[in-house]
């Protein structure tokens, strides 16, 4: 308890910053969602229709696949995108940052040696990004529950936004947890940091690339970002049960090598 | 000479992982402009009929978009992104790492001014740049040419492809002028990624529209593509804010630095 | 020329007290001590003359130049921090060499001599090293370059006593050569057996700046009596007696003053064994170094 308290203070800052950022982002991509509707019968085809006619390629460079942009829904996905890379760097960065904390600020000769287990260590630890990575979480969906309905034309969306935060929720947690098995396996944890972001970004691209075409679906496994279909939650179809547990698996897979990479470790100085 | 070219060791294995980063984004949407070609082909007939203020809207010279130059400024954003984070974490650790790593009292004090240590970083930063984006540019340019429906002006795609350099000009000056004053940062990656992904979403957001004073938060958006493939010439407001931001940083930074006390190990 | 000379220096941390009027000065050949309690100002004082920080007012000059504005000044300093830090990934030869390059000397036979009389091995990683090796290279960096003035802050901590002896030989020969040596450290024996000079500093101000030979004639001597039977207590009831300790037949106590008033009291009582010493520095600066010294 008295490490998750100590960590929970020493990540407060950052938390308070991210957190307004996520806001900002929220409120800056929701202001521009007017323009995006702008067109009416009177004065020609709305963005509809013209996005309806527009090939899927051409239409991936603007990021918004297959999202029905005139309605809010349809907006939010592409929002989403955005917002999702946002909290996911958040939360790679944490996870591998707590993990590779002690060896980067030369504190374990401090707290390896208390009479506590390296598996207590990490839990506490994991136990205290989860907890920011909530925090994040729970900012996003009250930031767009607040929002929303300031720029809507009316239709309650807050369901579709409910189901796009808890599939985020999820990328989050995938991410958390690469982080922390990678700065517990690296031989250099300080730049487990960099290495995660990298993977992140390169997840980000092929998930940007996998919108392009039909044909690249494969590439769906390999992205986070693809595992739920934003399209279809706009469409207000909830999250793929199966989808959300495999996911879950594949984060306790990834929180078990932590444990087990982090027991092993010879710890520098 | 020693310190620039201890410098340059130091960055090496960070500039080759970066100019690979970037030529495989070029790589991978430029070998996707075939298809956009044929796909717009006849899309772009459609979008004539359509008001100006969606056209506005969506951002792109819509005649373009279709032709290699106006895809390329399309996708020289995301490796303009590479490229900021790239220089913003570089001019983030540049300085401050010698205070973070505790080298300080070796470096600093051996016979060399502290102008003369920031003079050998900056240098060298530079150097790495310009490497990445030269071979960055080498690459690009064989890959459009295999990629090419007809021809293009190599003129303009340079223009385009040199603005990757001014943004990575201006991120590394903030870069630079912020660690001057927080230089005790743990870790820098999160301030750089966030500063830099930042500037990319408000420039992605809220400078989509024709909104002048917007466009000067977000270095992304100091130059409209569609403009610089008009008039062959870039933005001089824009370019000029940049020179400006880059100045008046690096002379911070010089003034700053030199004045500073060097604590002891923290 | 005095070879380092601070006048008045005063820094300030915002509110918190660096030093306060400090005024020193060494003089060309001389080897200086410097020494204090934790948190005194020593380290300040150091950085202030190396223009790692600058000073609140007043000045700290070598050679007659400040380190801020002439830098060149530093091609004649050789510094030893008390904390060793290096680039990640650098071999200690890499080190040294890079070292090396600021002065603008070939110091390549410097390294190798150097090396060899603090057994260290060039070829290794720095990072692999341990802490009294890292210690070493330290060492040899700040010495490569046969600089006139050697700055030392904590030198020996971390070294085994073979390589402490062989550290202190190396600083002797240096000083005979004609380098000035200025020491700061904790280990008041090694002061005392090096230094000519020595300066206290606590709480920010100079309390002592003397030669050695001054600082222990003016300072108490230590005297123990032994008698054949219990000491007249009378004995210790003197001006100038102080810190007694009467265990029947035998008795310490320091004593300042003139020394005839205590042989003249021995001579009157029966004395079975007397010593006279010197006090060490240890002694003398313990008294300054507690709280209320």
């Amino acid at each position: 308890m008295n490490m998750v308290r100590r960590e929970l203070k020493a990540n407060a800052r950052a938390l308070i910053i991210w957190s307004v950022c996520m806001f900002l982002c929220v409120i800056t991509g929701m202001y521009k969602f007017s323009a995006y509707t702008s067109g009416t019968a009177a004065t020609g085809p709305s963005i509809n229709d013209l996005l309806r006619t527009m090939p899927t390629s051409i239409k991936a460079l603007f990021g918004f696949a297959s999202f029905d942009m005139a309605t809010m829904s349809g907006y939010l996905a592409l929002l989403f995108i955005y917002v999702e890379l946002a909290a996911s760097i958040h939360a790679a960065l944490l996870g591998a940052g707590i993990i590779a904390k002690e060896e980067s600020d030369k504190t374990t000769e401090y707290l390896m040696v208390k009479p506590v287990s390296r598996a207590a260590i990490i839990t506490s630890k994991l136990i205290a990004a989860l907890l920011n990575v909530v925090v994040i979480n729970v900012v996003t969906l009250v930031s767009f529950l607040v929002v929303v309905p300031l720029f809507s034309k009316g239709g309650d969306v807050s369901g579709e936004i409910l189901m796009m935060t808890l599939s985020m929720f999820i990328i989050q947690l995938i991410f958390l947890s690469l982080g922390a098995v990678l700065a517990a396996s690296m031989r250099n944890p300080k730049t487990s940091g960099s290495v995660a972001t990298g993977i992140l970004f390169t997840a980000y691209f092929v998930a940007r690339i996998a919108d392009m075409s039909n044909k690249l679906k494969f590439l769906n496994l390999i992205s986070p970002f693809k595992y739920f279909d934003l399209s279809r939650m706009a469409a207000g179809n909830g999250l793929n049960f199966g989808v959300v547990l495999l996911s879950l698996g594949l984060v306790a897979v990834l929180v078990g090598l932590t444990y087990i990479t982090y027991q092993k470790r010879d710890l520098g100085i | 000479m020693n310190m620039y070219l201890h410098e340059l060791k130091s960055l090496r294995k960070s500039t080759v992982i970066w100019t690979c980063a970037m030529i495989a984004i070029a790589l991978v949407y430029l070998s996707l402009y075939p298809a956009i070609f044929s796909d717009g082909a006849h899309f772009k007939d459609m979008l004539a009929g359509y008001p100006a203020s969606i056209r506005a809207v969506l951002g792109v010279t819509l005649e373009s978009v279709t032709t290699l130059l106006g895809f390329y400024s399309m996708i020289i954003g995301f490796v303009a992104l590479c490229g900021g984070i790239q220089a913003m974490n570089t001019g983030m650790s540049m300085l401050s790492k010698e205070t973070r790593e505790r080298t300080a009292e070796f470096l600093l004090v051996k016979p060399v001014s502290r102008a003369a240590v920031v003079t050998a970083k900056i240098l060298a930063a530079l150097t790495m740049f310009l490497i990445t984006d030269v071979v960055y540019y080498a690459g690009a340019c064989v890959i459009a040419s295999i990629v090419k429906q007809s021809s293009y002006s190599g003129s303009l795609f340079f223009m385009i492809s040199l603005t990757l350099f001014f943004v990575q000009l201006i991120f590394f000056a903030i870069g630079l002028v912020v660690s001057v004053f927080f230089d005790r940062l743990r870790s820098v990656l999160p301030v750089s990624l966030g500063t830099v992904f930042g500037c990319y979403i408000v420039g992605a957001f809220i400078a989509a529209g024709k909104d002048d004073w917007a466009r000067f938060i977000s270095p992304f958006r100091y130059f409209d593509y569609s403009y610089i493939i008009q008039n062959s010439r870039y933005e001089t407001p824009y370019l000029i804010t940049g020179a400006v931001i880059v100045l008046v940083s690096i002379a911070t930074c010089y003034f700053t630095y030199a004045r500073k006390d060097i604590h002891a190990v923290s | 020329m005095n070879v380092i000379e601070i006048k008045n220096l005063t820094k300030n941390y915002g509110k918190a007290r660096g030093v306060i009027d400090v005024n020193l000065e060494v003089e060309q050949g001389e080897i200086f001590g410097f020494v204090g309690p934790n948190g005194a100002g020593k380290s300040t004082t150091i950085r202030t003359l190396l223009g790692l920080i600058h000073p609140t007012s007043g000045s700290a000059e070598i050679f007659g130049k400040s380190c801020t504005t002439n830098p060149e000044v530093r091609k004649e300093v050789g510094y030893l921090p008390s904390e060793v830090f290096y680039y990640d990934g650098m071999r200690v030869i890499d080190l040294l060499r890079y070292s090396a390059s600021f002065y603008k000397k070939d110091c390549t036979k410097r390294i190798n001599e150097l090396a060899e009389i603090m057994d260290l091995d060039l070829k290794k990683r720095i990072d692999d090293l341990s802490f009294g090796n890292k210690k070493k290279v330290g060492i040899v960096q700040g010495l490569i370059h046969e600089p006139k003035l050697i700055i030392l802050d904590e030198p020996t901590s971390g070294l085994d006593p073979l390589m402490q002896q062989r550290f202190f030989d190396l600083i002797a020969s240096e000083n005979k050569k004609g380098a000035t040596v200025f020491l700061s450290s904790h280990i008041l024996r090694e002061v005392q057996k090096m230094c000519e000079r020595v300066a206290l500093i606590k709480e920010g101000r100079i309390i002592k700046f003397e030669k050695m030979s001054t600082l222990q004639e003016n300072n108490f001597k230590r005297i123990k009596v032994e008698g054949p039977s219990d000491l007249d207590k009378t004995i210790f009831d003197m001006p100038g007696v102080s810190k007694v300790e009467n265990g029947g037949k035998t008795a310490t106590f320091l004593f300042r003053g003139d020394i005839n008033r205590v042989i003249r009291k021995l001579a009157q009582t029966d004395v079975s064994n007397l010593s006279i010493d010197e006090p060490d520095l240890e002694e003398i600066f313990m008294h300054y170094y507690s709280k209320d010294g």
